[in-house]
């Protein structure tokens, strides 16, 4: 069979696969060690590619790696000489936990963040799934001119509509306030339908028919045909919406600016660590508190990605 | 044939606009009594066919809007032409003993609340619009003698046919709230001389045209000039959302065939060391990465050591005793990129791992057996199948890197201009046109400005948006996949 092809291939007389041509020559004269040379070839490789991972997913993760370490130091401040740390420790960590100062206060953040994420994670996946079911199953006359608007919104940057927030914020006394930073995160989340839709686009629509033709309601199929078969995107859309709040540093920085550190999010708080004037008391602790954070986030991210590809490449596939 | 279809489907808008006013003409000439009521008393026309409570409703919403218009609206929306004129001013007052400010203006709620003004009164005209076309359709149906649905079956309805206006409602007054609303005050802003000596409430501002984009794009002159600024900081927008858009595209697709290679073990494995490093909060990762090159940070140690930070000082390439890799124009641009190839890759990885499973496998198969070698087949089958699913998200990747904040400010936080011009403009070399935006708001209350360049970011994703407007919008096939 192989020969076959191979012979096939040589009767194309294409030039530009000369090399390729010889080692079939040479794979016909010598078929005994033919089988030898191909897996020593196909070891080498494998141990090139592997070690050619190797060497970038080091790369990549001497940042993350320096992170972990350094949280472990017995130094406060920045450790500039040596990338690890020539006394080791659990004192930030213990200190980040249990004795908070007035710059530091990682409890009370975790905390703040906690809470917010959970309520923004609830009403933007509401408002998500709303708005994709929406657009995606449903057919009614200005269904497209609101979507070519979602369009044109999100051109905008949202910094720009921040400004006027926090004064809209201000005027109605909700800011340095975590129900202020909650409206922030949750109350545009209808704007980010679009991956939402790309799947639920791919839910055949033969299965709403026969739910129509015995007599359910678009309300009934919304709970008991669409949201069943939508787990996947359920879950990306309730996981990355819980993320926003703890990758998001902005907003609340615009939001909650007045400076008292216990109403912090964990991503204000950590910034401010660095500041110029803490950076050599507080790295460490920084360190300490990222991979705290991470941790959870990672999981959650971990968790996330696999929802995310399908939901990206089912979207782009279905245009 | 697709053509004739989508044609059919997307009534151009003059054609549609056209037959709505049609509807409305007709709807106030062949009106009965009941409809041109409605008129005036919106709920009229739904009283008239027995639908009580539904014109109770109605008639009260009116009554809302027409109390806001009379009692409300008036004291701001009178004075948004001049934006107020009454500064604010303390008082002695002798029967309270104390100081007492005077009935003054604040420009900024006069602003605010004339726009809130406008929103409604475009949505209630719109409503009240709709609703004399829907009393006519009433009275039609009653003509006919078709059924009229009593409150209970319109109740019914939000939850069957009109499930959509349950749906939509919330989420979409949460958007025109908080972002539509934002969006269009910030924009007048850009027309009114809002600033650090223009601040309400102590002091008020006014319109000034289009004075803030001619200081936009105009330099020299005696007066602070953003020209100079602006143009720099475009230019590296644009550069800096070219090179990270395709570093990042081409390094995932490369990142993700040689995972996928079948010489590759445990690819799982390899995959989740990249994910750790996105998985991190960017605002954890990249402060640790500026630190981790900060002047006097391990970066800077470990050249020295090796002899690096010498070789370049005898190149002539740095005059300090450290390698400036984020404090110093040039180094700092280069560096961010690398810095964002770093961060991009693995989620472009990810994309790209996804897009290439769905790769057809006998494509593959029959181009190696026709003897095609490696580089052929991922430049002729593997990167125009790419091109073709992921091109759009392509131009909306630029798109948001034009608008990518997080990488460049917070790893050039710590970054300081030494260029004069840049500084009078309270600008810095690294900076992109949207954290520019923020520094001159956060730090210098400079709105009017910032607006300006807001409206400037927002045309020119418009126009990269354009590019991907018919995949975007026109091109939705949705309903082919189905």
């Amino acid at each position: 069979m192989m020969k076959q092809m191979s012979q096939s291939n040589q009767n194309h007389k294409n030039t530009q696969q000369m090399n390729q041509q010889a080692s079939v020559k040479e794979h016909t004269n010598q078929q005994a060690s033919v089988k030898e040379q191909m897996s020593m070839k196909k070891k080498i490789h494998v141990i090139l590619h592997n070690l050619l991972l190797a060497a970038l997913a080091a790369f990549w993760l001497i940042p993350i790696v320096w992170l972990v370490v350094t949280s472990f130091s017995a130094y406060t401040g920045m450790n500039t000489s040596t990338f690890f740390p020539k006394e080791w420790s659990i004192a930030n960590y213990k200190n980040l936990l249990y004795s908070s100062d007035t710059v530091a206060q990682f409890p009370n953040w975790f905390k703040n963040t906690f809470m917010i994420a959970i309520i923004v994670c609830i009403i933007s996946s509401c408002f998500v799934l709303m708005v994709a079911y929406a657009t995606s199953c449903m057919r009614f006359r200005m269904r497209k001119p609101l979507m070519n608007m979602a369009v044109i919104l999100n051109l905008f940057p949202g910094m720009l509509s921040m400004i006027a927030v926090y004064f809209i914020l201000k005027t109605l006394n909700l800011t340095n306030n975590h129900l202020g930073l909650i409206l922030v995160y949750s109350a545009s989340s209808g704007l980010g339908y679009l991956i939402a839709k790309g799947f639920l686009d791919t839910v055949p629509v033969s299965l709403r028919e026969a739910a129509y033709l015995d007599g359910a309601t678009e309300h009934q199929i919304f709970w008991k045909v669409v949201m069943p078969m939508s787990r996947p995107i359920i879950v990306y859309t309730i996981i990355s919406s819980f993320m926003a709040p703890w990758m998001d540093f902005v907003f609340a920085k615009i939001v909650l600016n007045s400076g008292v550190s216990s109403q912090w999010t964990v991503a204000i708080g950590l910034y401010n660590m660095l500041d110029k004037s803490l950076i050599n008391t507080y790295f460490t602790q920084f360190c300490a508190g990222g991979v705290l954070v991470s941790i959870p986030i990672s999981i959650l991210f971990y968790i996330m990605q696999k929802f995310y590809v399908e939901g990206i490449t089912g979207g782009a596939v279905k245009g | 044939m697709g053509k004739i279809q989508r044609k059919q489907k997307q009534p151009g808008i003059w054609k549609s606009l056209g037959r709505y006013v049609r509807d409305l003409w007709d709807a106030v000439v062949h009106g009965d009594l009941w409809v041109k009521a409605s008129l005036v008393i919106c709920g009229a026309g739904y009283v008239g066919r027995k639908q009580y409570v539904k014109g109770l409703l109605v008639t009260g919403l009116e009554v809302l809007v027409l109390l806001y218009t009379f009692l409300f609206a008036p004291a701001y929306v009178s004075k948004f032409s001049t934006l107020g004129t009454v500064k604010q001013e303390a008082i002695f007052n002798i029967v309270t003993m104390k100081n007492e400010f005077n009935d003054y203006d604040n420009s900024f709620l006069i602003l605010l609340l004339s726009l809130v003004s406008f929103v409604i009164w475009f949505s209630f005209l719109l409503f009240y619009l709709y609703n004399v076309k829907a009393v006519y359709r009433l009275q039609l149906k009653k003509e006919r003698g078709e059924h009229i649905n009593s409150l209970k079956e319109d109740w019914k309805s939000l939850f069957n046919e009109n499930f959509h206006i349950t749906l939509l409602f919330l989420p979409i007054l949460g958007i025109v709230i908080f972002t539509i609303v934002p969006l269009l005050v910030m924009i007048l802003v850009a027309f009114t001389n809002y600033d650090q000596q223009h601040m309400p409430p102590t002091n008020l501002f006014t319109w000034v045209g289009l004075a803030n984009f001619k200081a936009l794009f105009t330099s020299g002159g005696l007066t602070i000039s953003f020209g100079y600024a602006f143009t720099k900081i475009l230019v590296w927008t644009l550069v800096w959302a070219l090179f990270a858009t395709i570093t990042t595209y081409l390094g995932g697709i490369l990142l993700s065939i040689l995972i996928n290679s079948k010489y590759t073990r445990k690819p799982k494995l390899w995959r989740l060391l990249f994910i750790i490093t996105i998985a991190v909060p960017q605002f954890v990762s990249l402060l640790l990465v500026r630190s981790f090159f900060a002047n006097n940070g391990i970066a800077n140690t470990f050249c020295a050591n090796i002899g690096l930070t010498e070789l370049l000082r005898t190149w002539g390439l740095i005059r300090t005793s450290y390698i400036p890799f984020l404090s110093a124009p040039g180094w700092a641009h280069v560096m961010i990129i690398l810095i964002n190839i770093w961060i991009g890759v693995p989620y472009q990885m990810l994309i790209a791992t996804g897009v290439l499973m769905n790769i057809p496998g006998e494509q593959l198969e029959s181009a190696q057996i026709d003897g095609a070698n490696r580089r052929q087949i991922f430049w002729h089958i593997t990167m125009p199948y790419m091109l073709f699913v992921t091109g759009p998200t392509l131009i909306t990747d630029f798109v948001k890197n034009i608008n990518n904040f997080n990488v460049i400010y917070l790893l050039t936080g710590a970054y300081v201009t030494t260029d004069q011009a840049m500084a009078n403009s309270q600008g810095k070399e690294t900076d992109l046109l949207v954290t520019w935006l923020f520094t001159l708001t956060q730090d210098y209350y400079n709105y009017k400005m910032a607006s300006t360049i807001g409206i400037v970011v927002f045309i020119l994703c418009a126009v990269f948006t354009l590019l991907a407007f018919n995949r975007l919008i026109k091109g939705d096939r949705e309903e082919m996949f189905q």
